[in-house]
Formats: structure tokens, sequence, C-alpha cells
């Protein structure tokens, strides 16, 4: 007897050392397992953009580190990417409504994974993560940088000029459009690092996916429980897919259109419009890939009635970490988007056939549950460096 | 236009149909037909996947063998009643052969893709199922 509690303390203070907690395992469907094993596996590999000539180039990320944190770029001197775009604020700023140089419509999203995206922005205006950068520099709403700014910096920064030259293979001397684009780049370049790191979900699904149950019991058996709903009766998975829970591309989900008493949010519409407006665009001149196999999205795109009021499905890595959610920021916490999901007005979706979003109705511990699951995709990430000097 | 309901085909040969290339369709792709046309096609890449775009190769002739043509592609999800966002060029290669590019399915689930092919006077839709997970 004293050496079955010697053992079982023995058990307990090594279980207690490294820092497992073993929870009570769900049974899972072969359907599921392959369900799960669909949000993953990561990390993805890097990002490599072909339209981007210094996507994947050390020296064109550390320029564009350096960019990004830049205020020189905005018309005042005053905002730089990074005054939204918080590394501390899992990339986004926290505000319902960004804030440049007036207050904006819409969140800041955040860039967690926006490398992996096709588009870009909440309505998708951008096609190319360095197009959708140059849009805010540009912005008089906000960076109000000016066309020129950014061929002024590059040119009479002697640092600036040192670490274009390293990406780009020469000095910055081409004409201010030409420079402008070449600064989104490099601030893209950056941005694609930008990966979140691997989430007590991860772990879970690789230990499923290779039947360690032991492994796999260490996931709390409420994520377990909200991660059977995402994958089944609430087939959040329609649309949250993947790696990075997300199609990358657009729906209405019953947030209201109006921003303004007589002023609506044309969401996709009105991206696509932009999208076609834009010198910028994969079908434009500064698309660095010859073969032009990455416009095929660009060319076969249509803008349809029904894309009126639809937004870009966000990733949910980090997600617990972030908010306030939505696009337009108006739900405060995760219960409060869970909740939304479970109430949400059928009348507003005006849906023809078997509709995507639907009242879920979820119980009080169904919402918990759900909660609990996403917050599973939420991990500390390690700490980020100073950036190196560009030319020491 | 004349809507006939697809049939799934095995891969099926007959002296009248020779001329049709319908091995496209055997083992990585299919063979539909109705009482006018036969089709075959296949995917490319051959694993269509979420949210990434793919392209239709598809052969198209009269049961009689006698040339027809592929004049549009699109797909819809039935249940949810709404189509791609995206719209599908065409191109032929010549000989009955035709290839459909810029399709891009962004939801798993049943996805109905429509072929309207035309062959002199005669027009009809064929439709087929693909089932994304």
């Amino acid at each position: 007897m004293i050496r079955l509690l010697l053992l079982l303390l023995v058990s307990a203070l090594a279980a207690g050392a490294a820092g497992v907690c073993a929870h009570p395992m769900l049974d899972w469907s072969p359907e599921e397992i392959r369900a799960v094993g669909r949000h993953g596996p990561w990390p993805p590999p890097p990002v490599q953009d072909p339209s981007n000539k210094v996507s994947g180039v050390p020296a064109g990320i550390a320029l564009g580190e350096h960019l990004f944190n830049e205020p020189r770029l905005s018309g005042d001197g005053r905002m730089s990417c990074a005054t939204c775009h918080q590394a501390g604020r899992e990339w986004s700023d926290g505000l319902a409504k960004a804030r440049g140089a007036v207050e904006l419509d819409r969140r800041t999203p955040s860039l967690w994974n926006i490398g992996y995206f096709h588009w870009f922005g909440w309505d998708g205006a951008g096609d190319s993560l360095w197009a959708q950068t140059i849009r805010p520099l540009l912005d008089p709403r906000e960076m109000n940088g000016g066309p020129n700014r950014a061929a002024e910096l590059l040119r009479g920064d002697p640092a600036l000029a040192c670490g274009y030259e390293k990406a780009f293979g020469g000095k910055p001397v081409g004409d201010d459009e030409r420079l402008l684009v070449d600064a989104a780049k490099a601030l893209a370049a950056f941005q694609a690092t930008l990966v979140s790191p691997r989430t007590a979900f991860d772990d879970f699904r690789d230990a499923l996916l290779a039947g360690d149950r032991e492994s796999a019991s260490r996931y709390p058996l409420a994520a377990q429980r909200g991660l059977k709903l995402f994958i089944g009766e609430a087939n959040c998975n329609l649309c949250h897919l993947g790696p990075r829970f997300t199609s990358g591309e657009f729906g209405d989900i019953g947030i209201p259109f109006f921003i303004r008493p007589g002023e609506v949010d044309p969401g996709r519409l009105g991206g696509l419009q932009r999208l076609a407006a834009s010198p910028f665009n994969l079908l434009g001149r500064y698309n660095d890939d010859a073969a032009g196999n990455n416009t095929r999205r660009t060319r076969h795109v249509q803008r349809l009635h029904s894309n009126f009021g639809e937004f870009r499905v966000p990733g949910l890595r980090q997600v617990g970490r972030g908010g306030p959610y939505m696009h337009n920021g108006s739900l405060h916490s995760l219960e409060d988007v869970v909740r939304h999901y479970s109430e949400v007005s059928p009348d507003r979706l005006h849906s023809d056939g078997t509709p995507l979003v639907r009242p879920l109705g979820l119980t009080a511990q169904q919402s918990a549950d759900l909660v609990a699951f996403l917050r599973s995709l939420d991990a500390e990430p390690p700490s980020r460096p100073a950036p190196a000097p560009l030319c020491p | 236009m004349r809507i006939a309901a697809a049939l799934l085909g095995a891969s099926l040969a007959t002296p009248a149909w020779a001329d049709c290339a319908l091995g496209l369709g055997r083992g990585t792709g299919w063979v539909i037909f109705s009482d006018q046309h036969l089709m075959a096609f296949r995917t490319d890449p051959l694993r269509i996947e979420v949210g990434e775009p793919f392209a239709l190769v598809v052969n198209v002739c009269t049961r009689r063998g006698g040339a027809a043509e592929l004049v549009a592609v699109d797909a819809s999800m039935p249940e949810h009643r709404h189509g791609m966002n995206y719209r599908a060029t065409i191109v032929s290669k010549g000989d009955g052969r035709f290839r459909a590019d810029g399709l891009l399915f962004h939801m798993p689930g049943r996805w109905e893709v429509t072929f309207d092919v035309r062959s002199g006077d005669e027009s009809e839709r064929l439709t087929h199922d693909i089932i994304l997970k």
C-alpha cells in the first residue's frame, strides 16, 4: 500500500514537473479526425510571392521592417505602419475603428499570417500584399504620405538608400512611382514573415492524427467539445477552413451595413471596383511575375450584386488575443462573437437556399465550449529583437 | 436551349464515337453524355483545393462523332443558391478540345458544374456534381 502511494506521488510530481495536465478524451470519428487534420499542419512553408521580387529576400525583409517603423512615410511625420499594426497588440491596435489622420469606418486588421492571403483588406481591394500596402501610405485619411514621400525618403536617407541597394541590387534612382512600389514590396516582404506561433490546438491536431492519445489528452475537454461544434453542428469550418481558419474569400454574416445614417459600407462590391481601377493590381506593370501565373484570380474574379456587404473571412489564429471583432469592430469580445452567431437574424441575411449563416441557438455550455476552442488557437509569440541596422 | 440532365457515364466506346477523345475521362476524369453530346473532362490540377484556382480540360463531340463547341462553363452550390465568385474563360484547342480556366470553389460541399455545349443548331446544358471536402 505504501509502495502504491509512493508510486502515485512520484507520478503526480513527474506530471506536474513536466507541466502535463491530462484531460479525458472525447471520441473522435475518422471523419472528424480528417476534418481536424485539414486545419494543419502549422506552421506552413514561408511565403514566396512571385509578384514581389524581394519576397523572402533577407535584405528586402530587413528594409521592410525599417520602413514599417518609419514615421517619415506619413504626411505629418508622426505615423508609421506600426502605429496601427502594433506587435504587442497582435499587429492591430485594439481599437474598434482604425485611427489614421481621422477615425475610419473599419477596424485595423491583424497582420498575423497576412502573407498567405490572396485578397487584402476587408473588401479585397488589393490583389497583392504590396499593392494593399500602398493604399494606407497614400490615403489622406490614413498616413497621407503623398505619391513622392517614399521616393524622397529612399533617395535622401543614407541608411534606407543603402538598404534599398542591398535589397533591389541598385541605387534608388527610379521614378517616384517605381520607388513607392519598391518600398511597398519591401514592406510586404517584412509583413509576410509575421507567422503566428504554434498553439495548443496544433499539438492536439498532430497528436490526434498520429493516434497519440496521451499527448492529445492534454487538450482541455471544453476545447475538444468546442472543436467538435466548430467542425460539426455549427459548420464554422465552411468559411473558417484550412490551417489559417479562413477561406480567404468573402461573406455576409449579418453585421449591419450602415456606417452612418443614410450611408452604407458596400464591402466587397466596392473593393472589386477599386481593384479594377488600381494601377497597382497584378494586371499592371509592377507585377514581377513575368509568366503572369499569379493573375488568375484577378483576371477571373467577377463583381456580383451579392458582393454587397461582404467582407473578407478573417483567419482565427491568435483571435482571442485580438479584438474588438468584425470588420467594423462592433463586437467587443469572443463571447459577443459567439452570441452573434447564436442569435443572428435570418431575415437580415436574405438567403434563398440553405443559409450559410443561421442562428445556431447555442446553449450557455456550447457557447463557452466554442470560446474555449477559439482561445486554444492563441499562443504567446516569441519576443522580437529590435531590427538590426541596415548597413552597419 | 434544351436542358439535359447529366448522366455519369462509364468509359464507353462505339464506332460512332471513335473520334471523340473520351480517354480524357478515364481514371482521373469523368465522361458525361446526353442524347446529343458526349463530353469527357478532367481538372487541372487533378486535385481541387478549396480556395485555389483550377482549370477544366474538356473534350466534347456529338454522339455521331461530329464537331461540338463548349460555349460556357459555370458552377454553383444548389443547396446554398450561390455561384462562384469567378467567371471561367474558355479557349478552344481545336478538334473539340477546350480548356476552361479561372474556376475557384471557395467552400467545401456539393458544387454543380454546368457545361453549355453547341453543335449546329443544337444547344444544351450538361451538368456534373463535384463534392469538395
